[in-house]
C-alpha cells in the first residue's frame, strides 16, 4: 500500500477502494480476535471454550430446532409488522387517519414488559403472545420510521403526477408506494434488527416453545458463560446474515437506490 | 426589419390573478394573454418568457397557470376561454422532477398510461420521442444516470407524450453550461414549432436567453414607493413583442445590435423589478 493510500485511510472524507475497505475489515476483526485472545477478564471465555460450548449446544442441546423455532418467530412477526405499518404509513396521506397513525408513533414509548400482561389476556399466552409481543415493538418502530419517510416525500412529486394527469389513487401508488420502496426496505432492515434483539427478552417471557431465547435464559440460569457466549455469537451472525439478506434483497428489487448514493 | 405574421387566437388568458399568502400579497391582479402567432408558410408555436427577480412570485403564478394551485381571485383560460385544468397543462419543474424507480422509457411511457393513454400506444409515443429527443441510448437508464442536461431532455420529453399545447418551464436555463443552454434553446424552439398551437411559457430571471428564444417578453415585478421602498404584490410591468422589433424567429439575434441595445434596456428595468 503506497503511502498516499494509507494517509487516505486516516484522512476524514475520503473514499477507499473495495480492496482497502476489504484490508480495514480484516484489521478490526483481527484485532477484535487479539483482544479476545488476550483479555483479562475472567468472566470471558476464550475462543476455545466458546467453540466447544457451541459444539455441544448444537450436538447435545438441541440448538438447531431452538433456532428454527426462533426464525420461524421472527419472520411471523415481521410478515405481520409489514402488513400493519405499510397500511398505517400509506394512511398517513389520507387525513382521517394521520392521528390514529400518530398515535401508533407513541406507542414505541411503551415498553414492551409492562404490556406482557394485557397482551398474555389477548392472546391466551404461549406463540401468539410471542408474535404479538415482537409485532408490537418493531411496527410502533416501523410506523414511525415510515410515517416519517412518506411525510418528507417532496409536494413536487405529486405535482409532477399531477401535472402529467395521473389520478389521486396512481400517484398514491407511483409516488408514495412505489417511489418509498427502497427506504420501506431500509426501514424494515432497520426494524428486522430491533426485532432480533428484542428475541432474546420476547421468548423469555414465554419459555415453553424453547427458542434461542429460551435456551440461552437456561444456560444463564446455571452460569454456563461460554454457553451463554456461543448463542450470543450465534444470534449475532445470524442478525448479521438477515441484514446482509435483506441489503442483498434492497438492491435486487430496486437497482436504482445505491445509483443514489454517494460515496464519500 | 420585422416578420410578417398577424394574430390569432387567444390560447392562454391570465386575467387580474391575485395571491395572498398570510400578510404578503405576492401577485397582484396579474394580467395577460397569448395570441397565436400565425406566419404564412410556417408552423409556428408561441414562446413567452416571463422575466422577474428571485422570490417575485414567478413559480407562484406558472402554479396558478397550471392549474396546481388556486389564485385569490382572477382565472386563467385556455382556447376558446376554457378554464385551464391541472393535467392539461405541460409543466417542466425547475430540478426536473422524474419517478426515480422507473427508467427513462418507462417514465415516458407512465406519462402516457397516466394519462389514459392505452400501453401500445405510450409505449410507441415513448419510441418516437426517445429518437427525437436523442435518448434512445439513454432509454435503460435510471433518472440516477442521467447528467443534467439528458435530465431535462427526458422532463420536457414527458411532458409531450400526452397531446398538450401549454407548456410552462420554471427556469429552464438555470445552472446550464454555455453548450447545454444552446442545446435547451434550440430544443424549446423546436418544441414550439411542432405545432401551430403549442404554446411555451418561460419562466426565468436569464434575460438573455430569455430573449433568444422568445417572441414576447413579459416583466413581472413589484412597484415602488415614493422612497423607493418595494411595495409587496407583482404585476406585469411591460411587455416586449419581439417579433414587432425584428427580434424573433433569427437564429443568430443574439448577434444583432438591436439585440444587444434591447438586452441593455431590459437590464435596466430588470433592476428596479
Amino acid at each position: 500500500m503506497s503511502r498516499a493510500a494509507i494517509l487516505r485511510i486516516f484522512l476524514p472524507n475520503r473514499a477507499v477502494d473495495p480492496a482497502t475497505a476489504l484490508f480495514l475489515v480484516a484489521f478490526w476483526v483481527a484485532a477484535m480476535l487479539l483482544v479476545w485472545l488476550l483479555s483479562p477478564f475472567a468472566s470471558l471465555p476464550t475462543p476455545v471454550e466458546v467453540w466447544r460450548a457451541l459444539g455441544a449446544l448444537w450436538w447435545k442441546h438441541g440448538m438447531g430446532p431452538e433456532l428454527l423455532t426462533t426464525i420461524k418467530l421472527i419472520l411471523h412477526a415481521l410478515l405481520l409488522t409489514i402488513i400493519l405499518s405499510m397500511l398505517l404509513s400509506y394512511a398517513t396521506v389520507i387525513a382521517f387517519f394521520r392521528p390514529l397513525v400518530a398515535a401508533a408513533c407513541k406507542l414505541r414509548f411503551l415498553g414492551l414488559t409492562g404490556l406482557v400482561f394485557p397482551f398474555t389476556l389477548l392472546t391466551g399466552g404461549g406463540y401468539p403472545l410471542k408474535v404479538a409481543l415482537l409485532t408490537f415493538g418493531m411496527a410502533s418502530f416501523f410506523v414511525t420510521s415510515m410515517a416519517q419517510v412518506v411525510v418528507e416525500i417532496p409536494r413536487v412529486q405529486f405535482d409532477h403526477m399531477r401535472v402529467l394527469g395521473a389520478g389521486e389513487l396512481r400517484i398514491l401508488w407511483e409516488v408514495v408506494v412505489r417511489g418509498t420502496l427502497d427506504k420501506a426496505l431500509d426501514v424494515l432492515r432497520q426494524n428486522a434488527a430491533i426485532g432480533w434483539a428484542m428475541i432474546t427478552m420476547v421468548e423469555g417471557i414465554s419459555r415453553a416453545e424453547g427458542g434461542v431465547g429460551a435456551l440461552i435464559l437456561n444456560q444463564n440460569k446455571h452460569f454456563l458463560l461460554a454457553e451463554v457466549y456461543a448463542i450470543l455469537l450465534v444470534i449475532l451472525l445470524l442478525g448479521l446474515g438477515m441484514d446482509y439478506g435483506m441489503g442483498v434483497l434492497t438492491n435486487l428489487i430496486c437497482p436504482y437506490a445505491r445509483l443514489e448514493r454517494v460515496k464519500r | 426589419m420585422s416578420e410578417v405574421s398577424t394574430l390569432g387566437d387567444v390560447l392562454l388568458k391570465v386575467e387580474e390573478v391575485s395571491l395572498r399568502l398570510g400578510d404578503v400579497q405576492v401577485l397582484d391582479k396579474v394580467q395577460f394573454e397569448v395570441r397565436d402567432r400565425i406566419r404564412v408558410g410556417a408552423c409556428t408555436g408561441q414562446i413567452v418568457g416571463i422575466l422577474g427577480p428571485s422570490g417575485v412570485g414567478k413559480t407562484r403564478l406558472l402554479r396558478i397557470i397550471a392549474a396546481l394551485d388556486a389564485p385569490d381571485a382572477g382565472t386563467v383560460t385556455g382556447l376558446k376561454g376554457v378554464q385551464v385544468s391541472a393535467g392539461h397543462v405541460g409543466v417542466v419543474f425547475q430540478d426536473y422532477p422524474l419517478l426515480r424507480h422507473r427508467s427513462v422509457r418507462s417514465n415516458l411511457e407512465i406519462a402516457g398510461i397516466a394519462n389514459g393513454m392505452p400501453r401500445a400506444e405510450a409505449r410507441q409515443r415513448a419510441s418516437q420521442l426517445l429518437e427525437g429527443f436523442r435518448l434512445a441510448d439513454r432509454a435503460s437508464y435510471y433518472p440516477a444516470q442521467l447528467s443534467g442536461g439528458q435530465r431535462q431532455r427526458v422532463a420536457i420529453a414527458q411532458q409531450l407524450v400526452s397531446p398538450k399545447t401549454l407548456l410552462l418551464m420554471d427556469e429552464p436555463f438555470s445552472g446550464l453550461d454555455p453548450a447545454a443552454l444552446d442545446e435547451v434553446m434550440h430544443l424549446i424552439v423546436e418544441v414550439a414549432n411542432m405545432n401551430e398551437l403549442n404554446t411555451i411559457l418561460i419562466v426565468t430571471h436569464d434575460i438573455r436567453a430569455a430573449m433568444a428564444v422568445s417572441d414576447t417578453l413579459l416583466m413581472l415585478g413589484r412597484d415602488r414607493s415614493p422612497e423607493g421602498k418595494i411595495v409587496s404584490g407583482a404585476r406585469i410591468q411591460g411587455c416586449y413583442d419581439l417579433v414587432e422589433k425584428g427580434l424573433a424567429w433569427r437564429a443568430e439575434v443574439m448577434e444583432l445590435p438591436a439585440f444587444a441595445q434591447l438586452e441593455k434596456e431590459i437590464r435596466g428595468r430588470f433592476k428596479q423589478l
